[in-house]
């Protein structure tokens, strides 16, 4: 054993602690630390003693893990190797003042193991020897000291995270000090085996421990941890120390049950409202006492019982209210389960605001068949005990049966049950109190019924439904047995469970009358106040119990408090009042119910014989009906002697007046007796005839088959209310009963058709509503999950259900769903998808496409009330309304467009939302362009990133999210079935709800001429399109002017189109005016954005424009001029043709820098409106431009086009021709070329002109136009003319001698370099003239 | 991360997944549990819940219900939850099953009926290692919307304990702190392992 240490392993291990030193960083640290602490323990502590050292070196790592790792190694090896302690010991001691609290925690941990194990073997040994060796004895010493150090800390305020850990080594050591009643007498017979250690092992005699000092220490420990809890310590305390403390006190009273009378007084005085610790965080410290209480509470040593009562006080006042009392009273008898039921009725006062009082009291229908079973088994009780019923008592088996079976299902964990009592106890809210109330005011009497009908008017129709639910509970299900073997009587009347709420005057005067006949039912009736079934038993032999429906008898576990009904069940052997709700059913029915409440003995046969009379009595009223139960009660009181069959009469309807008035309480049958407007009552007396009645076990599907029956039944018996004016509390009992039952999904549809059937006159939207909102209300309330989701699905499929209906089966314009989705508590997604598709149709189904136009507008309208009634959808109503406004057909588009535009824009809160998802809309049709076919898959995927977000955050989502989500759905059926650039309708379909914007908003159209430039051609197309009507719309408003004044370049077409819009049929405004003149002068050289308010500008400034004008191409220059000439309607024309051609000559083209190509196209422009540039235009024109200086350059074109235009200008033109001459024509070589020719159009009659000429410039233009010289010779050659000419004239002309021919000759060879140009000019004017008039 | 944390509610399907699967994903060592006697899940109505035992793995109640009754599941929400949570890990595992997973230093429940359980479980365990475990509640109400809220403010209040070296010595500074944070009242016990 002592070996020598394997040198491997000593090498390893020196290796292992001094690369643990040296490792840099500490992740690799720690992992050499655990495989060293795995290599230690396998050594020898032979071994062991040499490297301890070097362990204890690790300790001065300056990282706190390390730290704690060594303490945590050096810890175990103490356990294994207990010879170590005097060494291991100090060394704990000093870690316990380590600065990092994790490793003075990890000391405190190790200290308790060793110092258990320290004790356990010294107390062994001890057992067999006198003495123990010297080794042992220190180590002990060592241990006490750690101990005494670990004590100081726990007990010294202050002392921080570490103290908790050392109040828990306080309690581990007053464990281990003091004897465990349940732990083992006698120490194992052999070392090692692992027996918890007890001290009661040791005996007299032990050389070091006395079991008297042990436990007067731990004693005296005890009273310094019962001291922390003690006023005024425990206020310096924090939090987490008062709940280790509690925990630990609780422990040790569990534990050590001698203490139980020590400990409690300290836990019960801890006064809750003084855990006011730092002002914060009462709650913690609350609960852990709380749980102490209740732990204490299972106790189940005797010293434990005397505090029972005072625990359940404090565990009373700790939580207090009416609840805590019933609580008390239930649990009071059951041991061990006492504890939970006490919590949860706390929890459930302390959570429950009033205003759920409906929904607490509407979650006992969980336990509706544990109860009805529950109830079965006190029935057995009862049967067995021969005692009457008594409920205090019952309501402890049931609740104890039921624990016991959870029992069992959760490993004896009773706490598991909490959920199933909890919904026991609920009863007891406000509900219970309101019933309790009734009951008051009831057995007042008389001078009640004002207050009592005040009360009934002023409770809401829910309320008054849940209290009537209620109340069914407080009718015994079982009747009291009586002692004599008497005949037994029953008399059933049957009566709509609602009748008591609707007209509780009648109701209070029966409980009048009754009370005074038998004055102990008037205490019965306190908690009992709908009594629609009577049973009278008159001494039968047979025990008749008669258990209504689960719902009575679910009701049995409320009642338990009831101190009323055990003085009943004394009193008044004979009569029991049940509730059946669901009576109006077949005629088996009753009796399976009765069998459903699995009783002793039933009344087999009896129904099918006697019922059947009732109901068919019922059927024949065909209403809900009431009885008299001032009669019944009557008649019961005969029935006592005389066992004559009871009768009822029919009740005859009174209004509700008359029913609050005292009259009411008159014993007189029939004004006592109410029912509906227009019930008539029936009741049918039975004698029961003396009979065994077997006991018949339905199934759970049977008794699914009953109670729907039950309800089918029921909902009938509605349709005949609803004809005759139903009532709100009739429908909100009706939705109680179809949610609240078992088989609720059946029920809900029943509802359903029965209030789809015929929604109008069954009030199908009030009864809807009040069937989700107690869906709804058990999805909000519920904590538990599964009845959470199945209420949440059941209510999507109720609402939407009806939803559908409402949409396939009304015309469009109804309002129903409308009504119904904004009144409905909450719209879950599949309605939102419903709506979105009837806004958006070809969404999902082609088939609805046949709808159309109506369902779109009751859709769309449907969504504009949502978003004004409901803001926390209003994003998602809003994304549908987008949705459907970029809607692939322009009939629905336009709707939403419409509402989108006109209804939701102007609203604030939402205006930014759709105005950022128009404009993504808009650049998604430029975008597209760009990006096409790359972007597409991009965007898809986002497209779905979107819709998993819009999940999580459900229904606000940003509105950034949705307007991506929709323009990626967009972009998606882009790309599919395009491909690429938009089509014109695909463009107009993104775009017109920008645009419907536009008109609301003006500046937002400044984004239109930003896109404009890279927009592609059909999407420019459709913004030409929209353009006009849009512009017209907006009329010119400053914004406008304010982008006109600085449109982005690329964006002129647009503006050109604004302008012409802007310009049409109106007067421009001057602004509009001066900002287009600006841009002209400005920015935008294109003369063209002056065309549409050419009109407009004063005729001067139209003048100087000219020039640029008649640059336009031809098409727009003629635009140009005929605006010009026509002008405006108010002004008329600007320019005159006249000052038009003027102006149009005016031009040099040199100068203005236009070629001359588009000046004489203008001419042409000109000539070809004959119309206006009349012969006398022309002439007017030509009369002042002849004495133009210099003469305008195509002077002579223009004079030559009026010729041709018009040959009766003729004398006009030579008399021009003549005025021409005396300005030495001949001085321009150009014009004088087109003089020539003017001259040769126009022979014979130019030759007078022609005559005029001086002889040198006749000679040339003879030379020139050889074709004018023969006629002119023959002209001149008349004597007359001939005569009048001068001799060198003549000559020239060849009629005389020419002396000076030579010299002309010379001068007209100088010429003719000029002119053979001039005359080509002249040419291509000939033929364009040509051209010009061929056209 | 220097601590070890468990998320537990009562069927190890909806709060406590949420939330191991969000501290999952941050990087957290984390655990669920339920603490309940079976995994209940919701089925048509409330009388048929589909109840299944801790161990069974999500995958085959997925299945499962996928088979039975798909559009219902998926509407309800519980064909996602199980998606989820069988990327998180593969069976709910039972809170009171679980000393073989060693101990832990936060212990998160949301519901105060689990709480309560988890404390009394811890307290009947053998309180042998004196290692201290915190254990906090957080009311969050079970249903999907709510779960994923409670996940967020657990992660929330998990990086806070992480930030601080000790929660022993700062844990009522935390929750005060995180109380006025979210407005929302926590419930916390010191137990021992």
């Amino acid at each position: 054993m002592v070996g020598i240490m394997n040198p491997v392993s000593r090498e390893k291990l020196e290796s292992l602690s001094s690369s643990v030193k040296f490792a840099i960083d500490l992740g690799s640290k720690l992992e050499l630390c655990r495989q060293l602490k795995h290599d230690l323990l396998e050594e020898d502590a032979a071994d062991l003693s040499e490297f301890l050292p070097r362990i204890f070196d690790l300790y001065s790592d300056p990282s706190g893990p390390v730290r704690k790792f060594a303490t945590e190694i050096i810890g175990e090896i103490g356990v294994k190797h207990l010879e170590f302690v005097p060494e291991i010991a100090p060394f704990l001691i000093t870690v316990l003042e380590d600065a990092t609290p994790a490793v003075a925690r990890q000391s405190i941990a190790c200290s308790i193991d060793l110092f258990r194990h320290t004790l356990e073997q010294i107390a062994i040994r001890g057992l067999y020897s006198s003495e123990l060796d010297s080794d042992l004895e220190s180590s002990w010493s060592w241990m006490l000291k750690l101990k005494e150090k670990i004590y100081s800390i726990a007990f010294q305020p202050g002392s921080g995270g570490i103290r908790l850990v050392a109040l828990k080594f306080v309690e581990a050591v007053i464990l281990l000090y003091t004897p465990n009643p349940n732990g083992s007498l006698e120490p194992p017979p052999n070392e090692g085996t692992s027996i918890e250690f007890n001290i009661t092992w040791l005996r007299g005699g032990h050389p070091l421990l006395n079991v008297g000092d042990l436990s007067i220490e731990a004693s005296q420990r005890l009273v310094l941890l019962l001291d922390q809890l003690r006023f005024p310590t425990v206020k310096s305390l924090t939090t987490s120390v008062i709940v280790v403390i509690i925990n630990s006190l609780s422990a040790i009273a569990k534990k050590r049950p001698a203490y139980y009378g020590r400990i409690l007084p300290v836990l019960l005085s801890l006064d809750p409202p003084s855990f006011v610790i730092k002002g914060v965080h009462v709650y913690g410290a609350h609960h852990a006492l709380k749980n102490a209480l209740l732990s204490c509470l299972k106790c189940t040593h005797p010293s434990a019982a005397p505090w029972r009562e005072r625990i359940l006080g404090a565990l009373k006042e700790m939580k207090a209210g009416g609840l805590a009392d019933l609580a008390l009273n239930q649990v009071h008898k059951i041991n061990g389960s006492v504890e939970e039921e006490k919590d949860d009725s706390l929890l459930i006062k302390e959570e429950k605001p009033l205003t759920k009082a409906y929904d607490a009291a509407g979650s006992n229908v969980g336990r509706k068949r544990s109860g009805t079973e529950g109830s079965s088994d006190l029935a057995e009780k009862d049967e067995v005990s021969g005692k009457r019923v008594k409920a205090t008592p019952s309501v402890s088996e049931e609740s104890t049966k039921e624990l016991n079976r959870n029992i069992t299902v959760s490993q004896g964990d009773i706490s598991s049950t909490q959920s199933s009592t909890r919904k026991v106890d609920v009863d007891t809210g406000p509900v219970q109190q309101l019933v309790g109330m009734f009951g008051a005011l009831v057995a007042q009497g008389e001078k009640a019924v004002g207050s009592l009908g005040i009360l009934i008017s002023n409770i809401s129709a829910d309320l008054l439904a849940e209290v009537v639910m209620a109340n069914m509970c407080n009718l015994p299900p079982t009747h009291p047995h009586t002692d004599t073997d008497d005949e037994l009587l029953e008399d059933m009347c049957i009566v709509g469970s609602d009748t008591q709420a609707k007209y509780p005057p009648s109701f209070l005067a029966d409980v009048i009358s009754l009370s005074s006949t038998f004055p102990p039912i008037a205490s019965m009736l306190n908690s009992q106040q709908s009594v629609p079934n009577k049973i009278v038993k008159t001494e039968g032999e047979e025990e008749v119990d008669v258990v209504a429906d689960p719902n009575s008898a679910l009701a049995y576990a409320g009642m338990a408090h009831e101190d009323e009904n055990a003085l009943l069940a004394t009193d008044l052997p004979v009569s029991s009042n049940i509730v059946l709700p669901g009576m109006k059913i077949d005629p088996p029915t009753p009796s399976d119910i009765h069998d459903t409440g699995n009783l002793e003995s039933g009344i087999p046969g009896l129904d099918s014989s006697f019922r059947n009379d009732g109901l068919s009595d019922t059927q024949a009223a065909s209403s809900l009906v009431s009885t008299d139960i001032e009669d019944a009660s009557q008649e019961q009181a005969t029935s006592f002697g005389g066992k004559s069959p009871l009768h009822v009469r029919p009740s005859i309807s009174i209004d509700r007046s008359e029913e609050l008035s005292p009259k009411a309480a008159v014993t007189d049958s029939s004004s006592m007796v109410s029912s509906t407007a227009t019930s008539v009552v029936s009741s049918c007396p039975f004698v029961l005839p003396k009979m065994s009645a077997p006991v018949v076990n339905l199934s759970e599907d049977q008794k699914d088959d009953v109670q729907k029956l039950a309800f089918v039944r029921i909902v009938e018996a509605y349709k005949q209310i609803a004809v005759a004016g139903g009532s709100q509390v009739r429908s909100s009992l009706l939705a109680y009963l179809g949610v609240e039952l078992p088989s609720e999904l059946e029920l809900q549809k029943v509802l359903r058709e029965h209030i789809l059937s015929d929604y109008i006159n069954h009030e199908g939207h009030e009864l809807t509503l009040r069937v989700l909102y107690r869906l709804f209300g058990k999805a909000e309330d519920e904590s538990d999950f599964l009845s959470c989701t199945t209420a949440a699905s059941a209510y999507e499929t109720f609402l939407l259900a009806v939803a559908e209906t409402l949409r396939d089966s009304f015309p469009p314009s109804d309002k129903s769903l409308s009504k119904l989705l904004g009144e409905a508590p909450r719209l879950p997604k599949s309605v939102l998808n419903l709506l979105g598709c009837l806004c958006s149709p070809g969404i999902s189904e082609k088939a609805e496409e046949s709808q159309s136009g109506d369902r779109v507008t009751q859709g769309l309208s449907t969504v504009w009330s949502l978003i004004l009634l409901r803001p926390p959808i209003r994003d998602v109503c809003l994304k549908i309304a987008l949705q459907s406004a970029v809607h692939h057909l322009e009939e629905v588009r336009m709707k939403a467009i419409r509402l989108v535009a006109n209804k939701l824009y102007p609203l604030q809160s939402i205006a930014q939302q759709i105005e950022e998802f128009a404009r993504e809309m808009l650049l998604s049709v430029v975008n597209v362009d760009a990006t096409e076919r790359t972007g597409a898959e991009g965007l898809i995927s986002e497209s779905h990133k979107d819709s998993d977000l819009e999940k999580s955050s459900n229904e606000h989502q940003s509105m950034s999210s949705i307007s991506k989500d929709i323009s990626a759905d967009v972009h998606q059926s882009e790309t599919s079935h395009s491909g690429s650039s938009p089509s014109v309708p695909e463009a107009q379909r993104c775009m017109s709800l920008y645009f419907a914007l536009c008109t609301k908003k003006h500046s937002l159209f400044g984004q239109i001429f930003i896109i404009y430039g890279s927009a592609s051609k059909e999407v420019k197309q459709a913004i030409h399109r929209h353009i006009p009507i849009l512009v017209r719309t907006m009329g010119l408003s400053s914004d406008l002017l304010e982008i006109i004044s600085d449109p982005p370049s690329g964006s002129e077409n647009l503006l050109m189109q604004v302008l012409q819009t802007l310009t049409e049929g109106t007067v421009p405004s001057a602004e509009l005016i001066f900002t287009i003149k600006k841009l002209f002068d400005s920015k935008l050289k294109d003369v063209e954005i002056l065309v549409p308010v050419l009109p407009f500008l004063p005729g001067d400034e139209v003048l100087l424009l000219f020039p640029h004008l008649v640059n336009l191409p031809l098409d727009k220059f003629q635009a140009v001029l005929t605006r010009l000439l026509q002008g405006s309607a108010h002004s008329g024309p600007v320019l005159t043709p006249a000052e038009v051609l003027i102006a149009i000559h005016g031009i040099v083209p040199e100068r203005d820098g236009i070629p001359l190509k588009k000046v004489t196209d203008a001419c042409n422009a000109c000539f070809e409106q004959r119309h206006i540039f009349t012969q006398q235009v022309l002439a007017k024109v030509l009369n002042q431009l002849v004495e133009r200086i210099p003469l305008p350059l195509l002077f002579m074109r223009t004079v030559l086009q009026a010729i041709g235009a018009f040959p009766a200008l003729v004398e006009f033109i030579m008399e021009i021709l003549s005025r021409l001459v005396s300005k030495q024509i001949w001085q321009n070589p150009k014009l004088w070329v087109g003089f020539l020719k003017c001259a040769l159009l126009t022979k014979p009659q130019s030759f007078s002109v022609l005559l005029q000429l001086p002889p040198p410039q006749l000679e040339n233009a003879l030379n020139r136009t050889a074709a004018l010289k023969a006629p002119l010779v023959a002209h001149a050659s008349q004597q007359n003319i001939r005569n009048s000419l001068p001799r060198s004239m003549l000559a020239v002309l060849g009629l005389a001698p020419d002396t000076q021919s030579s010299s002309q000759a010379q001068t007209s060879q100088a010429h003719t370099g000029d002119t053979s140009n001039s005359e080509k000019d002249a040419a291509v004017t000939e033929k364009s003239k040509e051209s010009s008039s061929a056209i | 991360m220097k601590f070890r944390y468990a998320m537990v509610c009562s069927s190890n399907q909806n709060r406590s997944m949420e939330a191991h699967s969000l501290l999952k994903k941050q990087g957290f060592d984390v655990s669920s549990y339920g603490t309940g006697a079976h995994v209940k899940l919701p089925g048509p109505s409330l009388r048929e819940p589909n109840v299944y035992e801790f161990g069974t793995p999500y995958k085959h109640m997925f299945d499962d219900l996928r088979r039975k009754d798909p559009e219902l599941y998926k509407r309800n929400g519980i064909l996602p939850m199980l998606k989820r949570n069988l990327s998180v890990k593969l069976a709910p595992q039972r809170w009171q099953d679980n000393a073989a997973d060693g101990c832990f230093d936060i212990v998160f429940t949301f519901e105060e009926k689990v709480f309560d359980m988890v404390l009394e479980d811890l307290h009947n365990r053998d309180q042998v290692l004196l290692k201290s475990v915190l254990v906090i509640n957080l009311e969050v109400k079970d249903n999907h919307e709510e779960a994923a809220i409670g996940a967020r403010i657990a992660l929330d209040l998990c990086e806070q304990i992480e930030a601080v070296e000790s929660w022993e010595d700062s844990i009522d500074d935390i929750m005060v702190s995180f109380e006025n944070k979210h407005r929302r009242k926590l419930l916390y016990s010191i137990s021992f392992y």
